[in-house]
């Protein structure tokens, strides 16, 4: 109860009541201004462009997680001779913290003699150092590949679990029908796991809408504003320009998109289910 | 007969052979990142930007110099304590929690799912009130409180994960000690603790595991040399000039070596912890 009062309650009412005032990180609440942060905020084109910046990204990043890591399922699931060292080598990502993700990811995309750089050095290409990061088109999709690196497995494992739970019979049934690869997977085990899958969409939504650590770590929110995401803005608004009352707006705001984005998700999620 | 036979065994075949096709790719996307950071960790300055994959001559001195005379392995130890005791405060807090939501119904059909719902939302939204909250009871820039910020946030992951847990237990087993006169607290801590041992083993790892990747809010909440985590002393790095990359290499391989050791061995549990919370 404490902690619910602590963790819930009181960030809710402290950034409803910053967002209504002129605050600072070391005075909050100095003068009630009513809906003028709000209002500021909806007229920031940076703070409208970031909020349709990270509803793309998550639902790409999803759509691309979800779809391989039911692929890997299926496959670790029809492969018998796959063993645990397979899957935990599968689940390292999972493991790893995302700080590292990041460096990981960051070496890789290293214009000067980085893994990619290198790789397509040895496959011919000769033009300008790659540099993923520092691109204004690519510096996002870049760190989307991080991110459906690092979470991935964590469909994987799910997806897994849920086909293992599967009454193997039904299969074996529709196999002896005729029912064979894709059709055996669309017909059967599919409809057999979609509310599982339904449900690991939306983990990975929310995962993906909360985006942070990598951009911190990769890129800054640059190049210019193309990896600038609501959770960024909020962070640069609160922690370097300390206008507490901005960010707890840009918050609300964000809070407004998550839920209006995940919310039919869910409902989808429940149909599936029943 | 036979031909229909044949037909179908080679028709299990390919599919197999796409199975193992997809695993394999799998496989080398998620592991060449990781051999790649072990690869460069080995590295000098002038190896890392000359375009080679692996050195020819390892530089073990990287690990040497993160091991001795860098505070890698201060923060590695600060990691582990703030990861463990936060998550054993958290289960403490979960655990009657959980019981009482699904034995007692406390909170009707809503309260796991409110409880949830703070997940959300971006952390950042709480580290200005969690700072500011710190600061107030003395506690900023100190394990301690990094270490109480830990248990309370994760509550509502373990109450949600140990639930599953909860609920696949027997509703006989308590009635019958409080039929013997056993009151919940007792019936809690002698009767369902030892049942749910298992999972209290699996949803602790994953609750430290968190603790141990958790950034954002060890940056605000430990900015003194002597109480900073891991996480936040490789972004620290990461952010010099001149930084070596070799070096941050070495220190992040070190930094998860442990991690990853512990859940090879815990590998059952884990995977046990994660696939039992209310997705299925």
């Amino acid at each position: 109860m404490l902690s619910l009062l602590v963790l819930g309650a009181f960030p809710l009412l402290f950034i409803i009541a910053a967002a209504l005032s002129e605050s600072s990180l070391g005075r909050p609440f100095q003068e009630w201004v009513g809906a003028d942060n709000i209002t500021r905020a909806i007229a920031d084109t940076d703070v409208v462009a970031s909020l349709v910046r990270s509803s793309v990204y998550a639902a790409g990043v999803t759509v691309v997680s979800v779809t391989l890591g039911v692929a890997v399922a299926v496959a670790l699931h029809r492969t018998v001779g796959a063993g645990s060292v397979v899957r935990t080598l599968l689940l390292l990502p999972l493991i790893t913290p995302p700080v590292v993700v990041g460096i990981v990811w960051k070496l890789i995309f290293n214009p000067s003699g980085g893994l990619l750089d290198t790789v397509t050095r040895f496959f011919g290409y000769s033009g300008p150092p790659l540099s993923l990061l520092s691109s204004t088109d690519w510096a996002l999709p870049a760190i989307a590949i991080a991110d459906v690196w690092e979470w991935t497995p964590l469909v994987t494992l799910l997806v897994f679990a849920a086909l293992l739970g599967m009454d193997p019979e039904v299969r074996e049934a529709a196999a002896l029908d005729g029912a064979h690869g894709i059709r055996l997977f669309a017909h059967v085990t599919l409809p057999a796991i979609r509310g599982v899958i339904g449900a690991v969409f939306f983990i990975r939504l929310v995962i993906a809408f909360k985006a942070f650590d990598l951009i911190v770590l990769m890129t800054s929110g640059g190049p210019g504003q193309s990896t600038t995401t609501p959770s960024y803005l909020i962070y640069q608004a609160a922690l370097q320009q300390f206008d507490v009352g901005r960010a707890a707006a840009i918050t609300l705001l964000f809070a407004l998109v998550v839920t209006l984005v995940t919310i039919p998700v869910a409902v989808i999620t429940r149909r599936l289910q029943q | 007969m036979t031909l229909a036979r044949i037909a179908r065994q080679s028709a299990v075949n390919s599919r197999s052979g796409l199975a193992t096709a997809t695993l394999a790719v799998g496989l080398v996307f998620t592991l060449v990142p990781l051999l790649y950071l072990v690869s460069v960790s080995l590295m000098d300055r002038a190896e890392i930007t000359s375009g080679i994959v692996v050195s020819a001559d390892p530089k073990w001195q990287n690990w040497a110099d993160v091991l001795a005379g860098s505070p890698i392995p201060r923060a590695i130890l600060n990691s582990f304590i703030a990861a463990v005791l936060g998550a054993a405060l958290t289960l403490a807090f979960a655990l009657p929690g959980a019981w009482a939501i699904v034995r007692y119904r406390t909170g009707g059909r809503t309260l796991a799912a409110t409880l949830m719902s703070p997940w959300l939302l971006p952390p950042i939204v709480a580290v200005i009130p969690i700072m500011t909250l710190l600061r107030t009871l003395d506690l900023a820039n100190t394990l301690a409180g990094l270490t109480i910020v830990y248990a309370l946030v994760n509550i509502p992951v373990a109450v949600w994960l140990l639930e599953g847990f909860i609920r696949k237990l027997p509703i006989e087993i308590d009635e019958a000690a409080q039929l013997d006169g056993a009151g919940s607290w007792r019936v809690l801590l002698s009767i369902v603790t030892p049942l749910v041992a298992p999972a209290l083993v699996a949803v602790g790892i994953i609750v430290a595991i968190l603790n141990y990747h958790e950034f954002l809010l060890a940056t605000f909440l430990t900015q003194s040399a002597d109480s900073q985590t891991l996480t936040v002393v490789l972004s620290l790095f990461l952010g010099e000039r001149l930084a070596h990359t070799g070096k941050i290499a070495a220190a992040a391989v070190i930094g998860i070596l442990p991690l990853f050791a512990l859940a090879t061995v815990m590998q059952r549990w884990l995977v046990e912890g994660l696939t039992s919370g209310s997705v299925k």
